[in-house]
């Protein structure tokens, strides 16, 4: 399953609607993406190691503290113009919003078989339409170091790893229909019956 | 009141406009017929068909459905115009619900017509035809189409067209059995004897038959004017009572429904106060509802009563309306005819008289040889007598078939010493042809004898020889001398003493006495050329030469007596009603055990204590003989008492009218009353009765219309057959119910806990029906082939009052033991399949709020992992199909603790009903074949489940059947103690 942040839920799912002209309809959704983001900052993430391999992290030993295993640092500021350090209302007043996607936690997924797997947003049904989108950390994508995961007894200090996305050219007072998928082997974005898995749909209406 | 009967021809003629020679004008005849409908009995008013069906869409559990139905829809448009994500479900979950009302509906009202169609067959017969004059000319018209005034022509083995006077008749006799209950044939001339119009001689009536003669006569009435017309729109008017078994079902309708409106409002209440949704509360409600309707439960009743019609219409039960089926079980009292029904309707010789001893002849149906001593020679010269002394003869072309079944032309005393010579001597009709007749003179009722003059078939005696038969004492009169061993004695005062001892004796049995003579004409004074003359009687007639008497009787089918007994084992009182002299019918419910050996009517003990009947003490006399004459006069009381008092009872002489007073005497006492007719007459009766059975050979079509059942080889013990099916139905419609009420329990469970403990839902609405309709269907009816405990023959016939098919026991037994252990089971397998999963029981407690939220697309579980909402869902899904699967697992441990109440599963034996083993496996097939085959299929909820969760509800399978097996030994070791009383259902 693939998430996003801001969650908005409307009637047919996930509707991100915002007046830039009015910060009333936008306070919250910055709010909300400061509140995720607490999670990462260095302070959270103080038990975790920083890694620097591009591989997988296998653990086979419990060489955590209270044997457990270790888990990888993942920081707000890796997500750079979208961490909320340099530009606190994350692009959305100037109607460059930033999102976040976030990968569900699987236990003992190895996703993209040893190539790490990176978001792709596009419009969705005119995949042609250029949608210029800026991806943090560069290229979209997820370290393998971040996998796999081995569950909450094995790391109680692990959090998931995010790839945030910048729409720098939506249409203003027009609702875009847009998808992020997640590109990698092992992950399927078909299932008719699930919008959720491997992608993530939304709708986004910037007004002036 | 019509006085046709007094009217003379002339007169009638005016009055019908019509004229004897040359009958009535076509024209006429049609003007008439318009007038006055065609001549045929308006069938009694049938039920529209479409209100039939709808009667069917709406009865039983079908209301509770609906109001489940109208909900879903209801709670579709509301999400709809609220614009929620997927309303369809609810849209579809209404749809289901309407469907599985309209099919059982279509179901119950095409099994209903089926067994309706059985008896329409009944009804069509053959086109009767009429020869009738008109335009001066005889013509075959189709009998309905006759109309007043016509004169119609009719002769031996004819129906009665209509009801005619009759003005010209030659030998004409009728057989008013239908329409009076007299089994002798009436003679019919044109002469008016009586002025009751059902008494006089000159009116035949519809649907009687003429048995020989012919005769003319005009149609005075037709159709519904006839006589039997009017009786039949009496019996129509009759009431119909509600059968025991449509009773038991509408209480165990109200118990369920009861059971389900409680729980539904009282959860709907829970579920508002704690919050929810007043359209989340009316969904539970739908929930509800449907977990404790058994959805299938009315058609799979349906089914296993008309497999059971269907084995009896084996056994020559045929019946009308299914739920008959189990009203024969619950028969307390039966009131049987007696003519055809107790006995063979045949005279048959049973007893000889001859060198002064009584000798019994064989009586059975299929007699090919007599054992008494036919040594002697005066049974020779009886033989001689019985042999030519006779007019019947069998009808040609019949040597291949077995004498007893062949067709005789001949009244019934003959053809009954026809065939009993034939019997011992073989071949009657050569004997008479070498000893060829020169005389005769036929029985008439003046002189009371018949007699005839033969050549006999010794080439060296010349003599001619005079034999003689008739009325004992008339013949006696006759005689001179007796034959003893052979050889003549003179009749003196002390033989003639004997005579009149055996034919005492003989009489007392209820036994049609003839008497025979015979006489060797010396040569000399009758040569062989001597012209003898019937007229004049130029012979002699006295003096003659007793030989020996022989009588007869309409013996007992030899089937009767074990059903009898077999009936006052089953505690049904047996009560013959007969139209019937009262010594006959005494002798008959003697014989077949209707009065047992030992017990003693009134008479009978005056007789014997030799007091005057009015000093005996009436309870001293279990048995009693009510002769009509005298049940006329009685009052209601007195009959109520004579009922109540006397075990074993005879109501002789009596008119079918009366059968109905004596049906509504028994209907009093609170007995469930089965009733034999076969008359027109005894329509109303068979109406009134809870059971009326119709003969299907002897019975008229009014008869049959009016019955619920008939009786297709008119025999008693068939009935007594059928009792034995019904009441094995009864027993078994308990296991089915029991069976089907225990799984509620596991259907209802989950949407009590979900709403109270907030856990994902463990179990579909949806998938509750596939288990109510397909797997749980099979394994319901094959308990409908199970065999008899023992033997319920040898048990009372269940009071109607407290041997509900549904009790109490039964309820808490099925609903709150069993039912509960299977609920456990398949908790179990869904706390299981979710642990497996992710979510740990603990987990799951109060998640509903989140676990359903569209919105949560990272929902953690137990271990860490996020899950979306499908991913969710699917898992519920799959935890429908374990609990389905469970539940199914679980059901077929119930199906087989089920085949028995009392005795163990080792005494029953566990292949003997092997249609068990196709219900199980049609259980697990069908479970197979959702999970797997249809477990992609979205809509329906199945998901194919890991192979392992089909063993979770084993080890509670196993657990349910030892539970049960320890019940049932406590039971059989305490029986009369506290468990025997709360645990057996």
């Amino acid at each position: 399953g693939v998430t996003l942040r801001p969650d908005v839920y409307g009637d047919r799912g996930l509707q991100i609607y915002y007046n830039v002209s009015d910060n009333k309809t936008w306070e919250g959704l910055v709010t909300t993406l400061r509140t995720f983001l607490t999670a990462y900052t260095p302070a959270a993430q103080h038990l975790n190691i920083n890694c620097t391999s591009d591989t997988y992290f296998i653990q086979d030993t419990f060489d955590g503290p209270n044997k457990t295993k270790l888990s990888c640092k993942f920081t707000s500021d890796m997500l750079q113009n979208c961490s909320g350090i340099t530009d606190p209302t994350f692009g959305f007043p100037e109607g460059k919003p930033c999102f976040i996607i976030k990968m569900n936690r699987i236990i003992k997924f190895f996703p993209g078989n040893g190539t790490a797997p990176r978001v792709d947003c596009t419009y969705v049904g005119d995949e042609s339409r250029p949608l210029e989108v800026d991806y943090y950390p560069v290229n979209g994508t997820f370290n393998l170091h971040y996998f796999p995961y081995y569950g909450k007894k094995s790391q109680p200090s692990y959090s998931n790893p995010l790839v945030a996305v910048k729409f720098l050219n939506i249409t203003r007072n027009v609702e875009v229909k847009i998808v992020c998928k997640i590109i990698g082997a092992g992950i399927t974005f078909d299932n008719v019956h699930d919008p959720y898995e491997g992608k993530v749909e939304f709708k986004l209406k910037i007004e002036d | 009141i019509q006085d046709d009967h007094k009217l003379s021809t002339l007169e009638l003629e005016e009055k019908y406009g019509t004229s004897i020679n040359k009958g009535l004008s076509s024209a006429r005849a049609a003007e008439i017929l318009a007038r006055d409908g065609p001549n045929s009995l308006t069938p009694p008013k049938a039920t529209p068909e479409i209100v039939k069906f709808l009667k069917q869409m709406v009865g039983g559990f079908s209301i509770l459905l609906w109001i489940g139905a109208v909900f879903s829809w209801i709670s579709f448009g509301i999400q709809l115009a609220q614009g929620a994500e997927s309303p369809f479900d609810n849209l579809y979950l209404g749809v289901v619900l309407a469907l599985v009302v309209i099919l059982t509906g279509i179901f119950a009202y095409y099994q209903e017509a089926k067994s309706t169609n059985i008896m329409a067959s009944f009804s069509k017969m053959i086109p009767q035809q009429a020869l009738v004059i008109r335009d001066a000319e005889k013509k075959e018209l189709s009998a309905d189409q006759l109309v007043v005034g016509d004169i119609v022509e009719i002769k031996g083995g004819d129906r009665i067209p209509a009801d005619i006077r009759l003005i010209f008749s030659q030998g004409c006799k009728v057989d008013n059995s239908s329409l009076t209950g007299e089994s002798e044939p009436q003679p019919r001339s044109c002469d008016f004897t009586h002025e009751n119009p059902l008494e006089t001689r000159n009116i035949a009536f519809y649907s009687t038959t003429c048995v020989e003669g012919t005769a003319t006569g005009i149609v005075i009435n037709t159709g519904d004017r006839t006589v039997i017309g009017r009786i039949a729109s009496l019996a129509s008017r009759v009431g119909n009572e509600k059968t025991p078994i449509a009773i038991e079902i509408e209480h165990f309708v109200y118990l369920v429904a009861g059971v389900a409106i409680s729980i539904g409002v009282l959860f709907f209440i829970i579920s508002v106060s704690m919050r929810y949704k007043i359209l989340d509360s009316i969904i539970f409600l739908i929930g509800i509802i449907v977990a404790n309707v058994p959805e299938g439960l009315l058609a799979t009743v349906t089914v296993s009563l008309s497999l059971t019609a269907k084995r009896m219409a084996k056994k020559n039960c045929l019946v009308k309306n299914l739920e008959a089926v189990e009203t024969l079980g619950s028969t307390s009292i039966i009131c049987s005819d007696k003519t055809g029904t107790l006995t063979q309707n045949r005279m048959t010789v049973a007893h000889l008289w001859f060198d002064n001893q009584i000798y019994s002849a064989d009586t059975s149906e299929d007699q090919t040889t007599q054992p008494f001593d036919q040594s002697s020679p005066s049974w020779t010269a009886l033989s001689k007598i019985v042999t030519l002394c006779n007019r019947a003869e069998f009808r040609p072309g019949q040597e291949n078939f077995p004498i007893m079944k062949r067709v005789v032309v001949g009244d019934a005393s003959e053809t009954a010493l026809l065939k009993f010579a034939e019997v011992i001597l073989g071949d009657v009709m050569n004997i008479r042809a070498r000893n060829k007749k020169v005389a005769e003179i036929p029985f008439n009722s003046t002189n009371k004898f018949q007699l005839s003059i033969h050549e006999t078939d010794d080439p060296n005696d010349k003599r001619f020889l005079l034999v003689m038969k008739g009325a004992p004492e008339r013949i006696l009169e006759r005689c001179s001398t007796i034959m003893i061993n052979g050889k003549e004695e003179p009749l003196d005062s002390e033989k003639a003493e004997a005579f009149q001892t055996a034919y005492m004796e003989l009489g007392g049995m209820g036994e049609r006495v003839l008497g025979f003579c015979h006489l060797y004409l010396p040569e000399n004074e009758f040569p062989d050329t001597y012209p003898f003359d019937t007229d004049s009687m130029n012979f002699p007639t006295s003096n003659l030469c007793f030989v020996g008497l022989l009588s007869m009787i309409d013996p007992p089918r030899s089937t009767v007596p074990d059903a009898v007994s077999k009936c006052r084992s089953a505690g049904i009182k047996v009560i013959m009603v007969t139209g019937d002299h009262p010594i006959t019918a005494k002798a008959i419910a003697k014989s077949v055990g209707i009065i047992s050996a030992t017990s003693e009517t009134v008479e009978d003990i005056a007789k014997r204590l030799n007091i005057p009947v009015e000093q005996v003490n009436r309870r001293e006399a279990t048995a009693a003989v009510v002769n009509g004459m005298e049940l006329k006069d009685m009052s209601l009381q007195q009959l109520d008492e004579i009922l109540c008092n006397h075990s074993e009872i005879v109501f002789a002489r009596t008119s079918p009218q009366q059968k109905l007073v004596i049906v509504e005497g028994c209907q009093r006492q609170g007995a469930v009353v089965a009733v034999t007719g076969d008359g027109v007459n005894d329509s109303p009766a068979l109406k009134k009765a809870d059971i009326g059975i119709a003969m299907g050979i002897a019975g008229s079509d009014a008869a049959k219309n009016a019955a619920d059942m008939v009786l297709l080889d008119d025999n008693f013990a068939s009935i007594v057959t059928g009792v034995e099916e019904g009441r094995l139905i009864f027993d078994n419609l308990k296991k089915t119910i029991a069976y089907t009420l225990t799984k509620n329990i596991a259907e209802l469970c989950p949407f009590l806990i979900y709403i109270i403990a907030s856990i994902p839902m463990p179990i579909g609405t949806i998938t509750i029906l596939f288990i109510d309709l397909g797997t749980d269907i099979i394994p319901s009816v094959a308990l409908a082939y199970e065999k008899a405990e023992s033997d319920i023959m040898n048990r009372r016939p269940r009071n109607k009052k407290k041997d509900r098919l549904v009790n109490e026991q039964l309820a808490v037994y099925s609903y709150l033991q069993i039912g509960i252990m299977q609920s456990v089971g398949a908790f179990v397998t869904y706390f299981t399949v979710y642990a497996e999963q992710g979510f740990l029981p603990s987990t799951l407690l109060g998640v509903r709020v989140d676990w359903e939220n569209n919105a949560i697309n990272d929902f953690e579980d137990s271990y860490g992992q996020e899950w979306t909402k499908y991913q969710r869902m699917y898992l519920q899904w799959t935890g429908y199909t374990a609990f389905f699967v469970s539940i199914t697992i679980q059901q077929v441990a119930d199906l087989i603790i089920r085949k028995t109440r009392r005795n163990s599963i080792f005494q029953q034996g566990l292949f003997r009903n092997k249609v068990i083993w196709v219900g199980i496996f049609s259980q697990i097939g069908i479970a197979l074949i959702l999970t797997y085959g249809l477990g992609h299929v979205t809509a329906l909820n199945f998901t194919p489940l890991r192979f392992q969760y089909w063993f979770v509800a084993v080890p509670f399978a196993v657990l349910i059947w030892v539970y049960d097996e320890v019940r049932k030994l406590f039971i059989r070791r305490y029986p009369g103690s506290w468990w025997d009383k709360n645990m057996y259902y």
